[in-house]
């Protein structure tokens, strides 16, 4: 079932539409510092964006930082509220459910292929980066990069922590999509999922800028999602890598329980 | 129909269930209760003095609540005051230490050797060279639990002391401690320090005024380890491409040079002139432990400028005397006219101490 869900959701041309729109903001900003020459202070805009007019290899992480807090999360609301509500509005959710399966079975199948979904999409934006990134700016074969902390990472260090920061910006986005997969268990109409994950991600963001929220603020689905940056600390800071990995783990089991229990025992007529 | 609505129920309570579980477990873990040790209050201060050969790695938060009027040369301060600043720090020894605050997308770092600092921006990619000057406005390292904690102690007499609850601190035992400043003139009601119960070093420092609940400063620890970190980790060698440049000491700005040598009187508020090392001559420094007021006249440029900021602040006080604030458990005040002269009058004092002190400067300096 996973394969199936996974080859119906690849074959899908508005999968790749979004994945391309997902990367139009990245190469145009490329294109932009190209032209102008004028990148943000170290420390200001998107994370990295000010050392890519030096050593372009940095330009993947630039355009994940680009895309992380809106782009990403609403491609993946739309595909992971898509996931049930979709199938229930295009009338198949009740075909689909005559396979002897069974509904646990078709909500994981979904699961993954989102996930997949999420992989695919944040690999296509650093490798589109990477290209857009070492055409357009400044590389040396032997660059090596200023870190954070104002020590010197060999393109080796850069390479492996730019992997690391790709596996952990896809685990940030998990929280996102199982939002998005519950509130589409609740609904037969997809949109009315993929904002209700919106809402949710646009409270979080909000709360998260407030002191009276503090003591919320750990628990919030978006409060470590940034925290790709302590990869290029020296030494790593792992303390938000490993809150934000658990936090997202703890939102997709409880919400993938909350579907299970809604979905398994729902009533479906379309 | 029944067999639906028992399958719909077992499933949502084991959801209920696993989700009361994971929203109760920090609770719990928060609410374990920290076992005390039976070390008087002196006792514990002397062993908290004594932790500064503790090495250690952590992860600090500082919280400050007080909102300086300070002009934007001294926003920095300002911000370590007012803000959250978010530490790492290493520490092997009281000449081989780093401090890193940390923010979303950029760091800024103090690595400690025998001969000064070197200060990383990444911001501005650029690393600072700094000898130890005596007279230093607060930077973050400063804010640290383990540093602030033995700084404030080290001025605390042992009948100042007395021993508070113990407290879950970065997940170990933390004894508690309170120093309360027996100076009348004091805007600092208390410090409570809480300390490692094994090693002794300040895990969590918390600056109350009178006036207010809301803390002028809580730093503390969220994580730490004892374990002595490497002296790469601590070392610093600039990158190539950084632009370099020399700490500017304090006393070779504005403040130290254009001040004239005035006669300022040996006691101000009941609390006496005391030697601060690096200060000039014009500067005097009154009072002991945290009860400290510091005297300094303003060239004309300045004292116009404070003046402004001082009376425009919420809560400020202006009469015959001048124009004076309070920002927690800190006072400022502002006297004289373009005329006379000006001086600025700024410590943790009470603003009716911030008053006398005023007027008795007057008298003794003609200042009005």
């Amino acid at each position: 079932m996973i394969g199936v869900e996974l080859r119906k959701l690849f074959r899908r041309p508005r999968t790749w539409v979004t994945i391309a729109l997902l990367n139009a903001l990245p190469v145009l900003v490329a294109v932009l510092l190209v032209l102008t020459d004028l990148a943000p202070r170290p420390g200001e805009g998107p994370a990295f964006l000010s050392a890519v007019l030096t050593n372009g290899t940095l330009f993947p992480l630039a355009a994940l930082a680009i895309v992380l807090p809106l782009f990403l999360p609403i491609a993946v609301a739309v595909v992971a509220g898509d996931s049930i509500a979709g199938e229930a509005q295009g009338g198949t959710l009740r075909y689909l459910l005559a396979r002897p399966a069974g509904r646990t079975r078709l909500l994981v199948a979904k699961l993954v292929a989102v996930i997949a979904f999420v992989l695919v999409t944040v690999v296509i934006v650093a490798a589109v980066g990477y290209v857009v990134g070492t055409t357009l700016f400044d590389v040396q074969p032997l660059a090596t990069s200023t870190g954070l902390s104002g020590t010197v990472l060999t393109p080796e260090q850069v390479a492996g922590r730019t992997l690391l920061a790709i596996g952990y910006v896809t685990i940030s986005m998990l929280g996102v999509a199982a939002f998005a997969l519950f509130f589409s268990t609740l609904t037969d109409s997809p949109q009315l999922a993929t904002l209700g994950a919106l809402a949710v991600l646009i409270g979080s963001s909000l709360l998260f800028t407030l002191d009276a929220a503090s003591a919320i603020a750990p628990y919030l689905p978006t409060r470590y999602w940034l925290s790709f940056v302590d990869f290029f600390r020296d030494p790593v800071l792992w303390r938000d890598v490993t809150r934000g990995i658990g936090l997202q783990a703890v939102y997709v089991v409880v919400l993938l329980g909350a579907a299970w229990a809604n979905f398994t025992t729902k009533d479906v007529t379309s | 129909m029944a067999s639906g609505g028992r399958r719909f129920g077992w499933r949502w309570v084991v959801v209920a269930l696993g989700l009361a579980v994971l929203v109760a477990l920090p609770v719990a873990v928060a609410a374990l209760p920290a076992d005390d040790t039976d070390v008087s209050a002196a006792d514990l201060r002397a062993r908290a003095l004594a932790s500064d050969d503790v090495a250690f790695s952590g992860y600090a938060i500082s919280t400050g609540g007080l909102t300086l009027p300070l002009g934007d040369a001294l926003t920095p301060v300002a911000d370590l005051l007012s803000d959250q600043t978010t530490m790492r720090a290493w520490y092997r020894g009281a000449e081989d230490w780093r401090v890193d605050v940390v923010t979303a997308t950029g760091e800024t770092g103090t690595h400690r050797d025998t001969d000064g600092t070197w200060t990383w921006d990444y911001a501005d990619q650029r690393a600072t060279r700094g000898d130890e000057p005596p007279l230093a406005l607060p930077t973050a390292p400063d804010l640290l639990p383990s540093a602030l904690g033995r700084r404030l102690l080290s001025e605390a007499t042992d009948a100042e002391v007395t021993r508070t609850a113990p407290a879950r601190v970065a997940g170990r035992d933390a004894v508690g401690l309170r120093y309360t400043p027996a100076d009348g003139a004091a805007s600092v009601s208390a410090v409570d320090v809480w300390l490692d119960a094994d090693t002794g070093l300040p895990l969590q420092v918390v600056v109350r005024s009178a006036d207010t609940t809301i803390p002028a400063l809580d730093t503390r620890f969220l994580d730490l380890d004892t374990t002595e970190p490497t002296a790469a980790t601590t070392s610093f060698t600039p990158p190539t491409d950084a632009s370099l440049g020399q700490d500017q000491d304090l006393t070779d700005l504005d403040l130290g040079r254009r001040l004239a040598d005035v006669d300022l009187p040996d006691g101000l508020a009941g609390l006496i002139r005391r030697e601060a090392e690096g200060v000039p001559g014009a500067i005097g420094v009154y009072g002991t432990g945290i009860t400290v007021l510091a005297v300094t006249p303003l060239p004309g440029q300045a004292a116009r400028s404070l003046r402004s900021q001082l009376q425009a602040t919420p809560g400020a006080v202006v009469d015959d005397l001048g124009v004076r604030i309070s920002a927690g458990p800190l006072g400022l005040m502002l006297i004289g006219s373009r005329e006379t002269g000006a001086f600025l009058l700024a410590g943790t004092v009470t603003l009716d101490a911030l008053a006398t002190a005023a007027q008795q400067l007057s008298d003794t300096t003609g200042v009005r």
